[in-house]
């Protein structure tokens, strides 16, 4: 397991009149390798979840295993620098985190600091900035300079720079233009599938990650209200509903065709060029079945 | 300079609010942001502001209450010419919800803050409490009102943005891209918001959005390209044409792309109102 969390709570200010608990006894496994998506309502506790991920926040109750590090509620924490490495987190707007005078040294900063060499550090930085599509061009401006799509790249790549075998983003595509995201989405999916990086995101844009996520968290008030598949996910959306979201289109298309034709065993299509797909091969749905259709089609031509 | 632009003028009926003539801007000579941009905008029009990360469509709507430095060309807002003298009273026409809620936060509590920009308009105390109830509650946030925006989550806080600026009532919102930290459900009742906005007809919007859905309940859609205006059609214009949509960095919404996709299968639909009527029509 990559992250195994047991029965883990975090309250703020846990020891004071303004004890405000975020999370309630969650259990989570996250296999290596995989991709994870994480959805809640606004004010769910998604962001405190990630920050128990690389020891940002330690759990006030409950124990949290990443890679190979125990941080257990009420104990002294080991050595969390090694994990901060094999950790990437992207914070909800991660060009916050943005700092130095040229965009190179904001992304040689971090690899810089957990010992790797300067000539290590800029190519690991120009392969990240190749990665999240930025011209190698960027490197030399000062990264407040760019626009926000753009400085948001760069920031994600200072993450990319380190090398993590965990990536943890917390909701990176907001203000990134449509086929931006799109294109961060099929990266993450590359690094997971290709390199075998654990990736975790949390989104309220189920509709991009539910193509390419193998599992999914759903929280609702700080505590579980789903944890599964995406095929689980797709038989009964109706759990998003109860969480106070909304059920994606794509899933709601999918299984409005899915209820039509009793389709409990197919693996659902959650593009929109993969339904229409099944759609052509359905009775009567396809287009050599013209006869059908014919009412319709007059009324196109 | 500008390349030719698509589909037929939008500029609407009524009294132009916002009009941009010539206007071009850069940090650096050598690498201008906007070139040669002329519009108009008339009031009550709810206009999309789309491009690619990067385009300008942030600098375009901080050159018109003068958050950035004028470059050339003159913009005129409510009849008043932009220059160091009308700046003042431009901005108070203008309310502008910026992309990341933090920047504009300055009350020690979610109330301090919403009432922060009413005092700042010599309000009486009971239009003040009036205003602060209706936009509060409008949002969903009067539960927050005691709280520290600090302690908000994302969503949370831009709701309170979007609130403390509606409180003001000013005659142009600007919303840059305002609802990305937004979930679905919350970014459907800002669009309910904005609906009520333009039923009213004082207010002129206008919102940068890559959100397909945003684009599609507004009036017109002004693209940016390359520096320039790319296109000025209506969403409908917008999301028929694919190469208009591969060179603005957009996506169509999902019910459009379905029937295109069918389409592509030979199989012809008319874009769905919703599932079930989809299902409907291709089974009957």
């Amino acid at each position: 397991m990559a992250i195994e969390l047991q029965q883990v709570s975090y309250s703020y200010a846990d020891r004071s009149l303004w004890k405000l608990t975020a999370l309630r006894d969650i259990n989570l496994s996250v296999p290596l390798g995989s991709m994870v998506g994480i959805a809640g309502a606004t004010g769910s506790g998604k962001s405190t979840l990630l920050q128990l991920f690389n020891g940002i926040l330690k759990p006030t109750e409950g124990t949290v295993k990443v890679l190979d590090v125990t941080i257990q509620a009420g104990e002294k924490s080991p050595k969390l620098m090694p994990l901060r490495r094999r950790v990437g987190l992207v914070f909800q707007f991660p060009e916050q985190q943005m700092f130095e005078e040229t965009v190179e040294k904001d992304l040689i900063f971090g690899p810089l600091n957990f010992g790797m060499s300067l000539e290590e550090a800029k190519a690991r930085a120009r392969q990240a900035m190749l990665d999240m599509g930025l011209d190698l061009a960027l490197l030399e401006r000062n990264p407040f300079k760019l626009s926000g799509g753009q400085m948001r790249k760069a920031a994600i790549a200072s993450v990319l720079a380190m090398d993590p075998e965990v990536i943890v983003l917390d909701e990176p595509t907001a203000t990134l233009d449509p086929i931006s995201r799109a294109e961060l989405i099929r990266l993450l999916e590359r690094l997971c599938r290709e390199q075998g990086r654990t990736i975790i995101v949390v989104t309220h844009r189920m509709d991009e990650l539910l193509p390419y996520a193998d599992n999914w968290l759903v929280l609702k008030e700080g505590s579980t209200a789903f944890q599964g598949s995406v095929k689980a996910l797709a038989d009964d959306p109706s759990i998003l509903e109860q969480c106070g979201l909304t059920v994606p289109q794509s899933l709601r298309y999918w299984r409005a065709v899915a209820d039509r034709f009793d389709l409990t065993d197919e693996a659902p299509r959650l593009t929109a060029e993969s339904l229409a797909e099944l759609i052509a091969s359905l009775p009567s749905g396809s287009g050599n079945s013209s006869e059908q259709h014919e009412g319709k089609r007059d009324d196109y031509e | 300079m500008n390349e030719s632009y698509e589909g037929q003028e939008l500029e609407g009926e009524g009294q132009a609010i916002i009009s941009l003539d010539g206007v071009s801007f850069g940090y650096d000579p050598e690498h201008p942001i906007l070139q040669n941009i002329t519009l108009s905008i008339s009031q009550g029009q709810w206009v999309s502001l789309v491009g690619p990360n990067g385009c300008g469509k942030s600098t375009l709507v901080k050159l018109l209450n003068a958050l950035l430095p004028k470059g050339a060309g003159e913009i005129v807002v409510s009849g008043m010419q932009l220059s160091e003298e009308t700046i003042g009273s431009i901005r108070q026409c203008i309310g502008m919800v910026f992309q990341n809620p933090d920047n504009q936060f300055i009350g020690a509590t979610v109330e301090e803050d919403i009432l922060f920009g009413l005092e700042g308009l010599c309000l009486s105390y009971a239009e003040m409490a009036e205003r602060l109830h209706s936009y509060t509650t409008r949002l969903g946030i009067n539960h927050l009102l005691s709280k520290h925006p600090g302690e908000l989550s994302g969503g949370q806080k831009q709701r309170v943005a979007i609130a403390s600026i509606l409180a003001m009532e000013p005659g142009i919102v600007i919303f840059d891209e305002a609802s990305s930290m937004l979930d679905e459900g919350s970014r459907n009742e800002l669009l309910g918001i904005l609906q009520d906005m333009r039923a009213e007809g004082k207010y002129t919007i206008l919102m940068i959005t890559h959100d397909a859905d945003e684009i599609l309940a507004s009036d017109r859609v002004l693209a940016l390209h390359g520096g320039g205006l790319a296109a000025d059609v209506t969403p409908a214009e917008l999301f028929r044409n694919e190469e208009l949509l591969q060179k603005c960095h957009l996506c169509e919404p999902y019910p459009w792309r379905l029937a295109r996709e069918l389409q592509n299968q030979g199989i012809h639909v008319d874009v769905p109102a919703s599932e079930k009527e989809f299902i409907d029509t291709l089974w009957p």
